[in-house]
C-alpha cells in the first residue's frame, strides 16, 4: 500500500526535476522512471472480486463482470439473483477496481446506474461504507458480489477468477 | 501522449533564459498538485490502517450483524422486517431527487417571469420519488412520481412519470433480452429518459434544440409496450436496442400550443398509436457511444363545431411528428465530447383545408458540447446549440410571407442559436450546485405560454441560471 502512495508522489517529483534540468541524458532517464512508476500504479493488483459462498460460479469473463457491475446482468447462470455491493464513488479501491477490472471510469458507472434508476429500467448497486461492511454483506447476502483488498478477504467468501 | 507533452514542455522551458521564473512556475505547479493529492492521500492512509489489521476485521464479522430486539408478532412488524430485509439486500429500493433553480434573463421568459425587470424567477422546481422492487430474479417493478413547477407550462402537480413491469426473457453473460409494459420513459437521444433529474443532465437547461421543454410532456413518457435487447461482445462492445408501441401524452396546453401551429385552433388533440425505437452502440470501455433514435408520433385534432382557420372551415385531421436523432459521445477520464443531431418531420393531413394540409416541413437541430472534469468535484462545460423550425426556411423569411402584417420582424421565432458555458460543483455525491450562462440569438424554443405576445419577445438575449440539487 505504501507503494501506492509513494508512486503517486515520485513521478511528480521526477517530472519536476527533469523539467528543471537541461541535460538530455537526465531527461531520458527520468522520463523512463516517470513512465515506469505510472505503470506501477496500474499494476497494483492487491484486490479480488469476491462472492457469497453460495454462488456456484468460480470463474467469470471480464465481459460478464462489466455487465454485472453495470447492473445489466441480473442473474447467475443458475437463475438466482445477483446482488451487487460497491464502495462509494470516491473510494480508492472502487476507483482502481472500476478502471482496472471493468475498464471504465467511476463517473461512467455512476451515470449508467443513474440512467437505470431514474428511468426505472434497473436498480442501483448497494453502497457499503467500509471494508468490514463489505465483508459482512458479501458473507451474509445470498447471490452477492463485491470486491476487497486481498488482506481483508477471509474464508467466509469466495474469490472469483476473472478470465 | 504524456511523453510528448513533457518533452515539448521541457524544450519550451529550456529556451527561456530566466531560470528563476521556471522554478517559480514549477513550485506553483507542485503546490497545486500536492494540495489536490492531499485529499486522496488521507483516504489512502485510512485504507492502509484497515488493511494492516485483518484481525480487527475478523472480529467485526463475528459480531451479530444486527441487534435483535424482542418483537411483538403483528403485521406491522412483519411488514417492517420484510421491508428491512428486502432493502438491505437491494431488492426494494427507493430513490429521489429535488432541484431548485433561479433563472434571470435579459429578455423573454423562461420558466416564469425570469426577465431582469421582474427580478428573475425561482420558477423551476423539480422533484421526483421512485421505488423499484424485484420480487423474482427476472421481474422488476418500478414507478416514479414527478413534480415539476416550470412557468405556465408545468404547475408542479405531481404526475405519474413511469410505472411498469420489466421481465427478462433471456439472459446470458452480456446478452439480455426482455419486455417492458406500462407507462415508460420515451427512449430517445442520450438524455430524454432522465431529463428531469438534475444530476443526470449536463446542464440546468438541456440543449433545447433537441430536448424542447415546451413539448416535453409529449416527448417524456407514454403508455407503452417495449422490447429491449443488449448484445455484448468481448472485443467489439455492446449494442443495446429498445423498440416499442406507445400512446403519447398529448393533453397538456403547452404541447397543444406548440404543436398546433396555426393561431386560433381551439380544439383538442387525441392520441393515436405511435412507434419509438433507439439503438446505442458502446465500446466496452464506454469511451465511444453512438446512438440512433426515432419516433413516429401520431395524434388527431378535433376542432370545436364550426371552427374556421384563416377564414375557412376545417374538419378533424391528423398530425404526424417524426423526428430522427443521431447521437455521439467520446469519454476520457477528464473530457467528454457530445454531439446530437435531429431532423424533425412535421405534417398535417386530412383537415380539408388547403393551407393546413400543405403544412409539411422538416425542422433541424444539433448541438456540440464539451465537458471537462477539473477534479471529481468540479466540472465545467461549453456548448453550442442550434435549432431551425423549418430547415428550408432557416431565417424565417418565408414564414413571415404567410402573414406579413402580423409576423414582420419576428423571423427570430423560427430559429435559435444558443451559446452556453457552465460550472458545476459536486459538494458531496448527493448534493450539487451549478451555474450557467447562455447567450441566445433567436426565440425558436421559448415557451409560448410564458411568452404569449410575439411583440414582447426579443431576438438577442442572455440567460443566467443557478441550481442546487439533492438526491438519494
Amino acid at each position: 500500500m505504501n507503494r501506492f502512495v509513494s508512486s503517486f508522489f515520485f513521478p511528480i517529483r521526477y517530472l519536476l526535476f527533469f523539467l528543471s534540468t537541461n541535460s538530455f541524458f537526465i531527461h531520458c532517464v527520468l522520463l523512463i522512471i516517470f513512465l515506469f512508476s505510472i505503470s506501477q500504479v496500474r499494476a497494483d493488483n492487491h484486490y479480488e472480486v469476491v462472492t457469497n459462498k453460495g454462488v456456484g460460479e468460480n470463474k467469470l469473463s471480464a465481459n460478464s463482470l462489466r455487465s454485472i457491475f453495470s447492473m445489466h446482468l441480473k442473474t447467475w447462470s443458475d437463475g438466482t439473483k445477483i446482488r451487487v455491493f460497491v464502495f462509494p464513488d470516491d473510494d480508492q479501491l472502487h476507483q482502481v477496481f472500476s478502471k482496472e477490472k471493468l475498464n471504465v471510469f467511476p463517473y461512467q458507472l455512476r451515470s449508467t446506474w443513474d440512467r437505470l434508476v431514474f428511468s426505472g429500467t434497473g436498480q442501483a448497486p448497494i453502497k457499503v461504507n467500509s471494508v468490514e461492511e463489505m465483508l459482512e454483506k458479501v458473507t451474509n447476502t445470498p447471490g452477492s458480489i463485491g470486491y476487497l483488498w486481498r488482506a481483508n478477504i477471509n474464508e467466509n467468501v469466495n474469490v472469483l477468477e476473472i478470465k | 501522449m504524456k511523453m510528448l507533452t513533457c518533452s515539448r514542455l521541457s524544450s519550451f522551458l529550456g529556451i527561456l533564459p530566466q531560470k528563476m521564473l521556471i522554478q517559480g512556475i514549477l513550485l506553483l505547479v507542485f503546490g497545486v498538485i500536492s494540495l489536490s493529492i492531499q485529499g486522496q492521500n488521507l483516504h489512502t492512509k485510512e485504507a492502509i490502517v484497515i488493511q494492516e489489521n485483518p484481525a480487527i476485521n475478523l472480529a467485526a464479522t463475528q459480531l451479530p450483524s444486527q441487534v435483535t430486539v424482542p418483537k411483538k408478532s403483528s403485521w406491522v412488524n412483519n411488514a417492517f422486517d420484510w421491508y428491512q430485509k428486502k432493502s438491505m439486500q437491494g431488492d426494494f429500493q427507493i430513490h429521489g431527487f429535488i432541484g431548485q433553480s433561479y433563472i434571470l434573463s435579459s429578455h423573454n421568459n423562461v420558466f416564469g417571469h425570469s426577465t431582469s425587470g421582474a427580478g428573475g424567477s425561482f420558477g423551476l422546481t423539480e422533484a421526483g420519488l421512485n421505488a423499484s422492487f424485484r420480487p423474482l430474479p427476472k421481474l422488476l417493478i418500478s414507478a416514479q412520481v414527478l413534480s415539476r413547477r416550470a412557468g405556465e407550462g408545468s404547475s408542479g402537480m405531481p404526475r405519474l412519470d413511469f410505472a411498469f413491469l420489466d421481465y427478462r426473457l433471456y439472459s446470458h453473460e452480456a446478452n439480455q433480452f426482455g419486455i417492458r409494459a406500462g407507462r415508460l420513459k420515451n427512449p430517445f437521444g442520450f438524455y430524454n429518459d432522465t431529463r428531469d433529474v438534475p444530476f443526470t443532465r449536463p446542464s440546468i437547461l438541456l440543449p433545447q434544440s433537441i430536448y424542447f421543454d415546451r413539448t416535453r410532456n409529449l416527448a417524456l413518457s407514454g403508455d407503452s409496450v417495449q422490447l429491449y435487447a443488449d448484445v455484448g461482445h468481448s472485443r467489439w462492445g455492446t449494442f443495446s436496442t429498445q423498440v416499442g408501441l406507445l400512446f403519447p401524452i398529448v393533453s397538456d396546453r403547452d404541447t397543444e400550443r406548440a404543436v398546433l401551429v396555426f393561431p386560433n385552433m381551439h380544439g383538442h388533440l387525441t392520441r393515436e398509436v405511435s412507434y419509438i425505437g433507439r439503438g446505442i452502440y458502446e465500446t466496452n470501455d464506454k469511451r465511444i457511444r453512438l446512438g440512433v433514435s426515432g419516433i413516429w408520433l401520431n395524434s388527431n385534432y378535433d376542432p370545436p363545431v364550426g371552427e374556421k382557420i384563416l377564414g375557412l372551415p376545417i374538419t378533424s385531421g391528423s398530425l404526424q411528428f417524426s423526428p430522427v436523432y443521431f447521437s455521439a459521445q467520446y469519454n476520457s477520464e477528464r473530457w467528454s465530447l457530445t454531439g446530437e443531431y435531429a431532423i424533425r418531420h412535421f405534417a398535417y393531413s386530412g383537415f380539408h383545408h388547403d393551407t393546413i394540409d400543405k403544412t409539411n416541413f422538416f425542422g433541424e437541430s444539433f448541438y456540440v458540447q464539451g465537458e471537462y472534469r477539473i477534479t471529481p468535484k468540479w466540472e465545467t462545460f461549453i456548448r453550442y446549440d442550434v435549432m431551425f423550425t423549418d430547415r428550408s426556411d432557416k431565417n424565417g423569411k418565408n414564414w413571415v410571407l404567410q402573414d406579413p402584417d402580423h409576423l414582420k420582424g419576428f423571423e427570430h421565432s423560427r430559429y435559435a442559436k444558443d451559446f452556453t458555458v457552465g460550472l458545476r460543483w459536486n459538494v458531496t455525491p448527493e448534493f450539487m450546485v451549478r451555474a450557467e450562462y447562455h447567450h441566445v440569438n433567436g426565440t425558436g424554443w421559448i415557451s409560448r405560454l410564458d411568452n404569449p405576445l410575439l411583440n414582447q419577445t426579443e431576438k438577442n438575449w442572455d440567460l443566467f441560471a443557478i441550481q442546487a440539487s439533492y438526491r438519494f
